[in-house]
Order: structure tokens, then C-alpha cells, then sequence
């Protein structure tokens, strides 16, 4: 086990590296000179001498005049020891950057997290239960719709149903601007900005979910522990919940630790639509504004996610079922 | 057995989608030649031939393709699915080769109108019965002999708020976004549009009691006396009238969005705006003998007094393009934003120029009394009174806030959406066969490899990269290349989930019998791979290149809502969206965001829908799922 998870470090780390490679060659073909970008351009003309000065300066310390090469070290040896660089339009360090669009993001998932697996996990099972009928027909029609909409236009028709026509739920923003108040004031009011967003973040995700919990529970089902469960006349009660919906639960573990891992990683779509400050909303506009710091850091970011992700879902897979062996 | 159930596989790889049927038909031809063949050509065969309710005849075998065919025409949800998806399919491209776009076509004085065709709907009472009328942007304006004003079309609640205090209207007018109205008091009213000052009619203009002529334009109004005085108040931003030494002089006056012209009592064309415009240049010799006066966006056009048309100004449109029967035989000529109308002394209409709503398709008419022409609307009031109207009825679904036609906009945005999905499903199923393939076929170091790579592949999240990748590189290339590189970037990174399930599909299917044989028999190996493990992957294929489909139409919509795809002036599904955020298009511009919104919706969920009926016709254990 030990050695197993040791050789996905590894492996995980030789995928960073590779990736860090191509995303480095990425942003090195960005046209501009960011040291240009550093100098007050009104020099160039009142004082031409100094300008070239400071600009050579600033060259000098951004190691634009090392060879690729060199550049790429020195950048990869400052993201490993924790440095992602300087934001051009926040002008602070990455680090101190992100913390607060992190705790936005992360409370956002974290909300939409429970109330999916709340909504979906009964859901999934009383279809695959009563598979075939009218219910479950419904509630298939419905997920289909529901993992074929993109998220925008969710946004889009919650924004007109609970914003325009009855205006219940604030548009955009995380608080109200230049509200003041005790902790737990500011809190309620972080609670009624995330309404809409937490929203259209679970419907958009309720219909993939609820699909694949129901799978897992027919495939379950049709289990021949079940029929002996049957044959010895348990409860159907006790024969859904205890028997199969134990076993359903593997399949089910492992796609919650996965997104366990997401949440941190923030939807573009959603944060950019609601105006909320997360993880997705620091990317788009890091990219709208050329800030490239900022998305380099966030692309590795994103790539370390995934990867964890991936081998916390193997890990996952492991620990609820005995029969999955590693190699 | 499995050897022929690869000969029977390997046609069905075409025969999906439109060669269903023709497969279907040669399916059944084979069916009855086996059937011939197994019959033998003897006595028995013919004298019963065509095996018309022969009791010995076996049932026949069905064929792998025609149990799914069958399966999937039994689903009925996958076949509403088809059905919706194939309209959509024909409408997004056959429709824009009858309603091409001009992407780079915009109009101020079309934006945000909602969907309809009301605009000429002029009321009943007023056939018959008109003394005056006009038309707006996108509506209309009459007064009857009763002196009752009526107004028609895409108005707003203050356009519709028609003062009830007017008295006996006798003269009316329109323009972009207020209406003008005068009594036979000589009283001026107005309504409609109130910003830029519209809505606060002059002091110096109440106390007028010799009104002759009222004038709406651009987010202006205008007043001429018979004395030939003219007022003026509104926004002169848009469009400055200082009418200097002709005060006094002036018989007629017309606007459009730019500048005004005048027509003096001497029959002169002067120009009312003090910046030097195309319309400055007024042809010499008609200087004197002009008697009625129009003008378009772009040129002027006026009548001398012998009949003459003569057209000035920018040549666009065909506007100089004048139809050689009204030369000589003019009598009036109004114009429209891109048009002229002209109405000769023998009552017949003729129109010429701008023609992309059909405002100058003037119908064969005798007896007209008078034309009204107004942006692309025409109206030819008759001897008895009654009107006749050609030009812009509506949008069948509105306009967006550039002017621009929603519909038009769809049909192609459609077309472009499905073309970057489909050219990047393509991309992304040849990426995904051969690299599944070579990895599942050869095993070893090279599926190790491949394996790999595959992966780093996936552990890239998609949307962050693809916006990335089209911020960078796409701002360096022209729109096509932009539109090329969006299709190869959502290919090129949507592969690795099919390389998967290829690889593990022939891992499954090279251990079998029929592969040893063939290997056996000394058969190329490329030949092994393609021709004969191959067609028993291609199911998985289908159903997946399907599912990826409308897994790439949604990110591409996505990519450009955000921005990062196809951008403006291209349309797409997508970034027709893009503006649509705000709560006011939303609420009240809402044909701006529900059309795209329901044809991107119905696109993908029937795809995905004919994704599962497919699935569940290939393999009907998981229909149990």
C-alpha cells in the first residue's frame, strides 16, 4: 500500500514536471515584454536615458535575459519552494493573492457538495428501486436534461425566475457593498449572495449524479447476494438499505472523494456569471487582463488537483472495497 | 462465426445516420439472395418462388445492424431525439444559404426590438380614413379625418401613452424613438422617447400659431413655420441643425440620422448642418428647380420641376440606380434609411436601393394619392384613403442590442456551432481510435507509453486550458484561424476518455479465436487491426463520438460565453449569450437569451439522447442499467 501510493507520488510529480514544461513553453509565447510593462512608459520620452536604465533593471530582475532554459528552473524552483510570482493587477504575491477567492470557492462547493449527494443519493436509489416506472421515467427524462444543459443557461433561467420576476436573491457579488456588522451578519449576508450560485452549482450538477447513483444501485441489485437476501425473507427495506445499498455505496465513495478534491478548483462559469470572488472568477480574470503570473499559477494549481484527485479516488476505491487490489 | 460477424460489422461503420436506410436496403438484399442460395435453383424454388407463405421457410437471421436499427426505431424517446436533432440539423444549414448573414451588419435604429411582425399592422379604423401618417424605427403613426391619432408596432409603454387632450390632429410625424403631433390649433405635441430634452418643447415653439410642417428624427424635432422659420430642440449631438442665413427661406425640411436638408421657398437645396457632409454637395443645376426633397442615411435624392430624379450622395445600395420610368413623370419622392420611393403624376409607385427587408419592392399600385416612407417601411395612402404597406413587418425573433437580426443570427451561429463540434469529434475520434488502437493492439511498452501519455492528457483540466490556449495563441491569428484553432484544441484535448475504452475494448477482442486465425493465416497485421478487430470496436465508437458531440458543443458554447471562443462578430450559439447577463436583458430583452438558450438546449439534449438510445440498441444488456 505504502509502496503503491510512493510510486503514484512519482508518478504524479513526473506528470507536474511534464506539464509545467508545456505550460511554461505556453507563456513564453505570450507577445509583450512584461519588463516593459514594469516602467513607467511616460520616461521613455521625458528622459530617455533613465528609462533604458530602469528597464534594463527591470530585465535584469525579472531573468528575462537568461536563456529559456534557465528561465524555466529558476521559475519551477520558485513554485516548488511556494513563490508562484507577482500578480501584474492585484500587485501582491499569488499566494496572499488567492486566500480569500479560496475561502469563497471552497465554501461554495462545499455547500453545493452536501446539498447534490443529499438530494441525489435517495434520488438514485428510490429510481433504481422502482426501475421502469412512471417515476423513474420522469426522473430519467429529467437527468437527461439536466446533464445536457450547460451551466450558463441554468444560470440564466434561475437569474430570470429568482432575480427579474420575483426578485428574491441578489444578482451578483459575494456581500453587499460597504455593509458593516458583527461576524454573523456578514455571514447571513455571504449566505443570501450565495443563494442563487449554490443554486444553479447543484442543479447543474443533480442530473449526472443521480444517474450515476442509480446505475451503481441496479447494477447492485441484480447482485446474487441480493436474491439470497430475498430468498432468506428479509424486509425489502432492510434488503435495499443494509444489503445493496452498502455495496452501492463503493462506486459512490469514490466519486464524492474526487469531488472532494474539486471543490477547491472552483467553476469558471458560475463564479464569472454570479460575480463570485472564487477560484474560477481570479482565473477568468487573470486571462482577460493578461496577468499570466496568476494563470500559470492557477493552470498548475488546477493540474496538482486533478492528479490528487485521481489517486485519492484509487485510494478510495481501496479502503471501502476489500476485493480491489492495487498493483 | 466471429469472422462472419465482422463481414457483416464492417459496412455498418458508414452506415449510420443518413446511409441507414440504403444499409438497410442492401441488408435486405443479401437476405433474400442467402435465402435463394440455401433453396437451391431446383424445381421447388421456382415453382414456389418468392416464398410467398412457404411454411417450410426458416426464420430469417437477423443481422447485427438490423437487430440495432430495430432496437433503436423501437425507442421511442431516441427517436424523438433524432427527429429533433435532424431539424435542427437541416434548419442551421440549409437555412442560412436562403438568409445569409452579414456579420458585420449593425443598425442603431433596430436595437432591441422584440419578436413580430406588427410593425406596418395598422389599425382598421384607419383605412380609409387617413389624413396624415408616418413611420418610426419600428412603428407607426396616422391620423384620421376625425382628427384621431393611432399609432402601430414595437412600442414602448411611453410611445404607447398617446396624450388625450390633442384636439383635431391634422399633421403627424415619427422619428427613431418619439412621435410629433400637431393640432388644428397649431398646437405641437410630443411623446414617446423623453431624455435629451425631446419631451420639453420650446417656449418661442407653444406660443407658434403658423405651423406648416413637424419633423421627427433622430432623437430630434423640428418645426417649420410658413413664414419658413425653423425650431429645432432634442439631442443635437447626433445631429446638429443650425439653420444660419436661410431662416426665413425654408419651404421644407427632412433628417436623417447625420444631418438635414432644406428645401427653400425658391426651390433650393441647402444643407442645415454646419459640418461638411456627402449631402453638402448639392449637384449645381438643379439649384432653383427643385421641388420635393428626401433623404436616406447615405444620400438625398430630389424631384425638379420638370420630373427629374436626381440622386447625390453616396452611391451605396444602389440608391443612383434610379428606374428610368419615373424620369420625367415625378411628383413627390420620400425615402427610407437605405431606400427611395417615388411617386409619379400618374399615381404609380416605384422604389429603388437598399432592399434587405424588401422596402423596395414597391408593388404595382395606380391611383396613389400619397407616399410615407420612413426607415424600411413604406405606406401609399390611396385616392379613397386606403393604405397599402411594403417593407419591414418584424423580426421573427427580435433583434439583439446591435440591431442585428436574432434569427439570422442563430440559423448561421447554429451552423458554426455544429461545424467546430463536429470537425473537433472528428478530430478527437481519429486521435482517440488510433492511439486506443496501436495501444490495445501492440500491448507492452508502447500501450505503457501510450498509457501515459493518455493520461498527462486528461490530468489537464480542459476549460482552464482551452481558455488559455485561445487567449494566447488566438489573439495572434485571423478569425479563421481562430475558429480552426478552437476546433483543434477541443479536439486535440477531448481524446483520451475514447482511447481509453477503444484500448480495453480490443484488449477484450485480441484474444479471441477469430484474431488468432487470421494471424494464423498470415494476415497483415495492420489488416488484423483495421479489418477485423476494428469493426467489432466500432459500436463503442459510435455511441461515444455521439456523447462527444454534445460534449463538445457545450464547451464550445461555454469558451465563447466566457469569451474565449469565437468571438463578435461570428456568431455562435455561445457568444450570442455573452451580453445576456445583465438582469435588464434578461428581464426585459428576453428574446436576446431564450432563443439561443432553447436551440443550444434542444441541440445537445437530443444528441444526448440519441447517444443512449444508440448505446442501448448496440448493447441491449444495458437497457437493464
Amino acid at each position: 500500500m505504502i509502496k503503491y501510493i510512493l510510486k503514484r507520488l512519482l508518478y504524479v510529480a513526473f506528470v507536474f514536471v511534464i506539464v509545467s514544461v508545456v505550460m511554461f513553453g505556453i507563456y513564453k509565447m505570450v507577445p509583450g515584454d512584461p519588463a516593459r510593462m514594469m516602467v513607467d512608459t511616460s520616461l521613455s520620452t521625458s528622459d530617455p536615458q533613465r528609462y533604458d536604465m530602469l528597464y534594463q533593471a527591470a530585465r535584469e530582475r525579472l531573468g528575462l535575459d537568461d536563456p529559456v532554459i534557465v528561465q524555466y528552473f529558476k521559475w519551477f524552483g520558485n513554485m516548488v519552494t511556494g513563490n508562484f510570482g507577482y500578480s501584474a493587477t492585484y500587485r501582491m504575491p499569488v499566494v496572499d493573492m488567492v486566500g480569500a477567492p479560496m475561502r469563497n470557492t471552497l465554501l461554495l462547493n462545499l455547500a453545493s457538495l452536501v446539498l447534490v449527494f443529499a438530494i441525489t443519493i435517495p434520488l438514485g436509489i428510490v429510481t433504481a428501486v422502482k426501475k421502469n416506472s412512471i417515476f423513474d421515467n420522469v426522473v430519467q427524462v429529467g437527468t437527461v436534461i439536466g446533464y445536457s444543459l450547460p451551466g450558463f443557461i441554468i444560470a440564466l433561467v434561475f437569474i430570470f425566475l429568482f432575480s427579474v420576476h420575483w426578485p428574491i436573491f441578489p444578482i451578483s457579488g459575494v456581500n453587499t457593498p460597504g455593509l458593516q456588522g458583527d461576524a454573523w451578519q456578514m455571514f447571513g449576508d455571504t449566505m443570501y449572495h450565495m443563494a442563487l450560485p449554490l443554486l444553479v452549482m447543484t442543479v447543474s450538477s443533480l442530473g449526472g449524479i443521480t444517474r450515476y447513483v442509480r446505475a451503481a444501485m441496479i447494477d447492485v441489485l441484480r447482485m446474487d447476494y441480493i436474491r439470497t437476501a430475498r430468498a432468506k425473507g428479509l424486509r425489502e427495506k432492510v434488503v435495499i438499505y443494509s444489503h445493496a445499498f452498502r455495496n452501492a455505496l463503493i462506486p459512490i465513495v469514490t466519486i464524492v472523494t474526487s469531488w472532494f478534491v474539486g471543490v477547491f478548483g472552483g467553476s469558471v462559469v458560475i463564479e464569472t456569471i454570479f460575480m463570485w470572488n472564487g477560484i474560477g472568477k481570479v482565473l477568468f480574470d487573470a486571462l482577460n487582463q493578461q496577468d499570466f503570473a496568476v494563470v500559470l499559477a492557477m493552470q498548475m494549481f488546477y493540474v496538482v488537483l486533478t492528479l490528487i484527485g485521481n489517486l485519492i479516488m484509487d485510494l478510495g476505491y481501496c479502503l471501502v472495497d476489500p476485493r480491489v487490489k492495487l498493483e | 462465426m466471429n469472422q462472419k460477424h465482422n463481414a457483416n460489422a464492417q459496412p455498418d461503420a458508414s452506415g449510420n445516420g443518413a446511409g441507414a436506410e440504403k444499409q438497410q436496403k442492401r441488408q435486405q438484399r443479401q437476405e433474400r439472395n442467402r435465402r435463394r442460395k440455401r433453396m437451391g435453383p431446383g424445381l421447388f424454388g421456382r415453382l414456389f418462388g418468392a416464398g410467398g407463405g412457404d411454411p417450410l421457410q426458416e426464420e430469417a437471421v437477423q443481422s447485427p445492424f438490423r437487430t440495432i436499427v430495430r432496437n433503436f426505431v423501437g425507442n421511442k424517446v431516441a427517436m424523438a431525439g433524432l427527429i429533433v436533432f435532424v431539424v435542427l440539423f437541416l434548419c442551421c444549414f440549409i437555412l442560412p444559404i436562403f438568409y445569409p448573414l452579414d456579420v458585420t451588419y449593425q443598425d442603431v435604429t433596430q436595437q432591441n426590438v422584440p419578436p413580430g411582425f406588427s410593425i406596418m399592422d395598422m389599425p382598421g379604423q384607419l383605412q380609409g380614413n387617413v389624413v396624415d401618417m408616418d413611420a418610426g424605427s419600428v412603428f407607426g403613426i396616422g391620423v384620421g379625418q376625425d382628427g384621431q391619432v393611432y399609432v402601430w408596432g414595437q412600442l414602448d409603454e411611453q410611445q404607447r401613452d398617446v396624450p388625450q387632450n390633442m384636439g383635431h390632429v391634422v399633421q403627424v410625424s415619427a422619428g427613431l424613438s418619439h412621435f410629433l403631433a400637431l393640432n388644428d390649433k397649431g398646437e405641437v405635441f410630443t411623446w414617446g422617447y423623453n431624455r435629451q430634452q425631446l419631451d420639453k418643447i420650446p417656449f418661442e415653439v407653444q406660443d407658434l400659431t403658423n405651423i406648416k410642417q413637424i419633423e421627427a428624427g433622430h432623437q430630434i424635432s423640428m418645426v417649420l413655420t410658413e413664414d419658413g422659420e425653423l425650431y429645432t430642440w432634442g439631442n443635437e449631438n447626433v445631429v446638429s441643425v443650425s439653420v444660419g442665413e436661410y431662416q426665413g427661406t425654408l419651404d421644407k425640411v427632412v433628417s436623417n440620422i447625420s444631418t438635414a436638408l432644406g428645401l427653400t421657398k425658391d426651390g433650393r437645396v441647402v444643407s442645415l448642418s454646419t459640418n461638411e457632409t456627402p449631402f453638402s454637395s448639392i449637384p449645381e443645376e438643379i439649384q432653383g428647380q427643385v421641388v420635393d426633397l428626401a433623404v436616406t442615411d447615405k444620400a438625398a435624392a430630389a424631384i425638379t420641376s420638370d420630373g427629374q430624379v436626381v440622386v447625390w450622395g453616396s452611391t451605396d445600395d444602389g440608391v443612383t440606380q434610379i428606374p428610368q420610368q419615373v424620369q420625367g413623370n415625378a411628383k413627390s419622392v420620400s425615402a427610407g434609411r437605405l431606400h427611395f420611393t417615388v411617386l409619379t403624376q400618374d399615381g404609380q409607385v416605384f422604389s429603388w436601393g437598399g432592399n434587405q427587408f424588401g422596402q423596395a419592392n414597391a408593388p404595382q399600385l395606380s391611383g396613389v394619392q400619397a407616399v410615407h416612407s420612413g426607415y424600411y417601411q413604406n405606406y401609399a395612402v390611396m385616392q379613397d384613403g386606403t393604405v397599402n404597406s411594403w417593407g419591414l413587418k418584424g423580426y421573427l425573433m427580435g433583434t439583439d442590442g446591435y440591431g442585428r437580426d436574432v434569427f439570422l443570427r442563430l440559423i448561421s451561429g447554429g451552423r458554426l456551432t455544429m461545424t467546430i463540434g463536429a470537425i473537433s469529434v472528428i478530430i478527437s475520434t481519429i486521435l482517440g481510435v488510433i492511439i486506443g488502437g496501436i495501444a490495445g493492439y501492440y500491448g507492452g511498452w508502447i500501450d505503457n507509453l501510450l498509457m501515459r501519455f493518455t493520461e498527462i492528457v486528461m490530468s489537464i483540466p480542459f476549460l482552464p486550458l482551452a481558455m488559455i490556449l485561445s487567449a494566447i495563441v488566438g489573439n495572434q491569428v485571423s478569425e479563421l484561424g481562430r475558429i480552426s484553432l478552437i476546433m483543434v484544441i477541443l479536439g486535440v484535448l477531448s481524446w483520451p476518455g475514447l482511447a481509453r475504452l477503444v484500448r480495453a475494448q480490443i484488449l477484450a477482442e485480441r484474444e479471441k479465436e477469430f484474431v488468432t486465425a487470421a494471424r494464423a493465416m498470415g494476415i497483415r497485421q495492420s489488416s488484423i487491426i483495421f479489418r477485423h478487430i476494428l469493426p467489432n470496436v466500432i459500436t463503442v465508437v459510435i455511441v461515444n463520438t455521439t456523447l462527444n458531440f454534445a460534449t463538445c458543443l457545450l464547451t464550445e458554447s461555454s469558451l465563447s460565453f466566457l469569451g474565449f471562443g469565437v468571438v463578435e462578430p461570428s456568431p455562435t450559439w455561445g457568444n450570442m449569450l455573452t451580453g445576456s447577463q445583465s438582469s435588464t436583458v434578461i428581464g426585459d430583452f428576453w428574446w436576446r437569451w431564450v432563443f439561443p438558450a432553447v436551440a443550444l438546449s434542444l441541440a445537445t439534449i437530443s444528441i444526448n439522447l440519441v447517444g443512449d438510445g444508440l448505446r442501448d440498441a448496440i448493447d441491449p444488456k444495458s437497457n437493464e442499467r
